[in-house]
């Protein structure tokens, strides 16, 4: 069996799905945005797999280049934003920080 | 003929016996004599003290931070490099002001005082600078 | 190799028309460098970058009549986007000027200078959104706005509602945009290209699956609808907005949401419309997938819930935030017609949104500096307390609701009367209806100023006469435009086509 773009594709939605659970479920920061990288690698995956499958151009490739260091700048300042959260809060539990109800 | 399935499997296989064997040999090759000395966590004579799952300090995380964006806008350097010899001039002067904005970065993370180690502690003035009007750093 | 000069010329020929933005980047980096520098002076980067805004404002006002291509084709300039660049960089000067009255910022002031620098790298975030026509240039630009607000929703970062503010503002938006990322891999796959003019052309003859083609495009819309607030996207927005600092409230209800409405509309017009332009302004949709009913369904479940949620709110900051959510759906209903009447809808309604809504968030801050609170309650006998205040936030609510003689019900007729002329009756009702709903939490405030019995009447609050000035630049415009309102209106049909040229 040829390994084709089919399956490229299928790691890439179960990636996606695992993030996607791991945003959902999870209760730690540290965790959510870890479930968020994931989702990120798989827009990556499908994005070389469909340069390198579809006889694409070069635009898949610098795609992923961008969302690499998008989601690096989009961690640092997650991380930071997390950091002071546990200054102020002295957890990190996405559902625990609930100042505000309606 | 292997298909490429069966191309992974077998890296997958010979990546586990390449393991197994390596360590089989070592425990049929090593002589066994254990002491209290000899499991210590380091064998050189350094002595653990505490837990290895402690806190870090957080000023690691600044300075890890710091590295991690501007290591990975070098990323894009290497499209760059590339295409250089064609484009010529042009794209050199492009990745000068590419740089020359991280390099700002760079400054602007240093004046604010995140790549000391020991953040300086704010000056905080005396009533004695205040009356003389005079303030010293 | 031949097509590395075509290239070379592309870049130096799109650098010369990038000059509102180059403006920006280079006050970006000076405001950055002053402020290391000049750790004392308090606002001199404030004054820098409300400097770099009137320069950039001034350079925009050269691309009048300016249709171009640039950055190979990543960016667009067309008089749609030189409007929505208007409000944005307005706004941005305008949310400058309320910060130096900010009294929740001064509490913080030796990094002030941060709070001005990435207000630029939010305005250029936005300036950038507004001309993409390039879906990884969309989710740069969107991430580059986002970044900054991110900090600046809790740049007051002792403070625990403010923390916890960014941190749902940062897991939802990144989150959003992830989503969106994703969609955008799929439309790559199924199209072939990131460009929109690429992939307007590929649907335009070719037969594209739907249901990848709507799964993609419903992900990237997900992007959108986060920063415009639409409903299933909504949940960061009452949080955000009450936690955050009031200037930076004020600034993500105005100009973040209309760098992501303007980008909806470039997004859904050039991709999914035929590029052969009708004298008539209708655009004729490509495919089978019908974005109309889509975008519909979205708009009426954003105003319904904003409004119905509206009601029970006792914080004027949540209470606004509510309200910001129902003017989306109102928004996305002139969005949903699709064709040029309903662009240059959204263009008026987003002009005179911009004064009442940053009007109406000036006064909640200059309430709540001298009675450090946002409640509703604490409205109670303004209209007396203060008369010249509680004149101008009748007028901005009166406005919000959308009544007459106010510049809101200008915008709310053109938006029905696009929704109408399009045939959407069943739209145009629910829209009514819930603007009738919206009065009644309008007046709530109006009532508790004016209305209500209380022991406080007589003790006066005393605002600055500068503070009171900039009070009346917004809410006289409101009222004035409420009557004469014809040079917007024009201003707006000018600018409704959206650049499709090859």
């Amino acid at each position: 069996m040829e390994i084709g773009l089919t399956h490229y594709l299928i790691i890439s939605a179960i990636l996606f799905s695992l993030g996607m659970f791991g945003i959902v479920a999870r209760k730690h920061a540290i965790m959510v945005l870890m479930g968020l990288e994931l989702v990120l690698n798989a827009a990556n995956i499908n994005f070389i797999a469909f340069a390198r499958f579809g006889g694409m151009n070069i635009e898949g490739h610098v795609a992923a280049i961008f969302v690499i260091i998008l989601a690096a700048a989009e961690a640092a300042v997650a991380l930071a934003i997390v950091l002071n959260i546990y200054q102020n809060f002295r957890h990190v539990n996405v559902d625990e920080v609930d100042q505000m109800r309606d | 003929m292997v298909t490429e399935f069966g191309i992974i499997l077998l890296y997958f296989i010979l990546g586990f016996l390449f393991v197994g064997i390596a360590l089989v040999m070592a425990a049929l090759i090593r002589p066994s004599h254990p002491n209290p000395i000899k499991n210590s966590t380091y064998e050189c004579g350094e002595i653990p003290i505490g837990e290895p799952w402690i806190r870090f300090n957080v000023r690691f995380y600044v300075i890890a931070l710091v590295f991690l964006l501007f290591d990975v806008e070098v990323v894009f350097l290497l499209p760059w490099a590339i295409v250089f010899k064609q484009l010529g001039w042009f794209a050199f002067i492009e990745m000068i002001i590419f740089v020359v904005i991280l390099l700002v970065g760079l400054a602007y993370v240093w004046g604010k005082g995140d790549l000391d180690w020991e953040k300086p502690k704010p000056y905080i003035a005396k009533l004695e600078d205040l009356v003389l009007g005079k303030k010293k750093q | 190799m031949m097509d590395l000069n075509y290239i070379t010329e592309d870049l130096i020929k799109s650098v010369g028309q990038f000059l509102p933005e180059t403006a920006l980047i280079i006050t970006f980096l000076v405001a950055m460098m002053a402020d290391i520098l000049f750790k004392r002076s308090k606002h001199l980067t404030g004054y820098i970058a409300m400097a770099g805004l009137v320069i950039a404002g001034f350079l925009l006002y050269h691309q009048t009549g300016v249709n171009f291509k640039g950055f190979a084709n990543m960016l667009v300039i067309d008089a749609f986007g030189q409007f929505m660049k208007y409000i944005v960089l307005l706004s941005s000067l305008i949310i400058i000027i309320f910060s130096f009255y900010s009294d929740e910022l001064h509490a913080a002031h030796s990094r002030l200078g941060e709070y001005y620098t990435l207000i630029i790298g939010m305005t250029f975030g936005m300036m950038l959104l507004v001309g993409s026509s390039n879906l990884i240039m969309i989710y740069l630009a969107i991430e580059t706005m986002s970044i900054s607000s991110y900090i600046l929703a809790g740049y007051t970062k002792e403070v625990k509602r403010a923390s916890e503010a960014s941190l749902k503002y940062v897991i939802f938006g990144a989150v959003s945009s992830g989503i969106m990322v994703y969609g955008i891999s799929i439309m790559f796959g199924l199209t072939g290209s990131l460009n929109l003019f690429d992939i307007n052309q590929y649907l335009a003859s070719h037969q594209v699956d739907h249901l990848p083609l709507l799964i993609s495009g419903l992900l990237i819309v997900a992007g959108f609808g986060y920063k415009i607030s639409a409903v299933p996207f909504h949940f960061w927005t009452p949080d955000v907005y009450e936690g955050a600092p009031i200037t930076i409230t004020a600034y993500l209800s105005v100009a973040s949401k209309a760098a992501g409405f303007a980008v909806m509309l470039r997004f859904f017009k050039t991709t999914f419309f035929g590029a052969d332009q009708l004298l008539d302004g209708t655009w004729h949709l490509l495919g089978s997938i019908n974005w109309h009913y889509v975008v519909a369904a979205l708009a009426i479940l954003t105003m319904t819930l904003g409004n119905l949620v509206a009601l029970w709110q006792s914080n004027m900051k949540r209470m606004l935030a509510y309200s910001s959510i129902a003017h989306a759906g109102y928004l996305l209903m002139a969005v949903s017609v699709m064709n040029d009447g309903g662009v240059s809808a959204v263009l008026i309604y987003f002009f005179f949104y911009m004064l009442m809504n940053l009007g109406a968030f000036f006064v909640v801050q200059l309430v709540s500096n001298k009675l450090h609170t946002e409640d509703i309650e604490a409205y109670s006998g303004l209209g007396y307390r203060s008369p010249l205040i509680g004149v101008a936030l009748t007028i901005f609510l009166i406005s919000l609701t959308g009544l007459p003689p106010t510049a809101g019900f200008i915008g709310k007729l053109y938006v029905f009367t696009s929704v109408i002329d399009a045939g959407y009756y069943w739209l145009a009702v629910v829209g009514v209806l819930n603007s009738v709903v919206s009065l009644y939490y309008y007046v709530k405030v109006i009532r508790n100023m004016y209305l209500r019995d209380i022991e406080s009447k007589e003790d006066k609050l005393v605002f600055s006469p500068s503070a009171i000035v900039i009070v009346f630049v917004l809410a006289v415009p409101t009222l004035i435009f409420g009557m004469y309102f014809t040079p917007i209106v024009e201003w707006a049909n000018f600018s409704m086509n959206i650049f499709i040229g090859n």
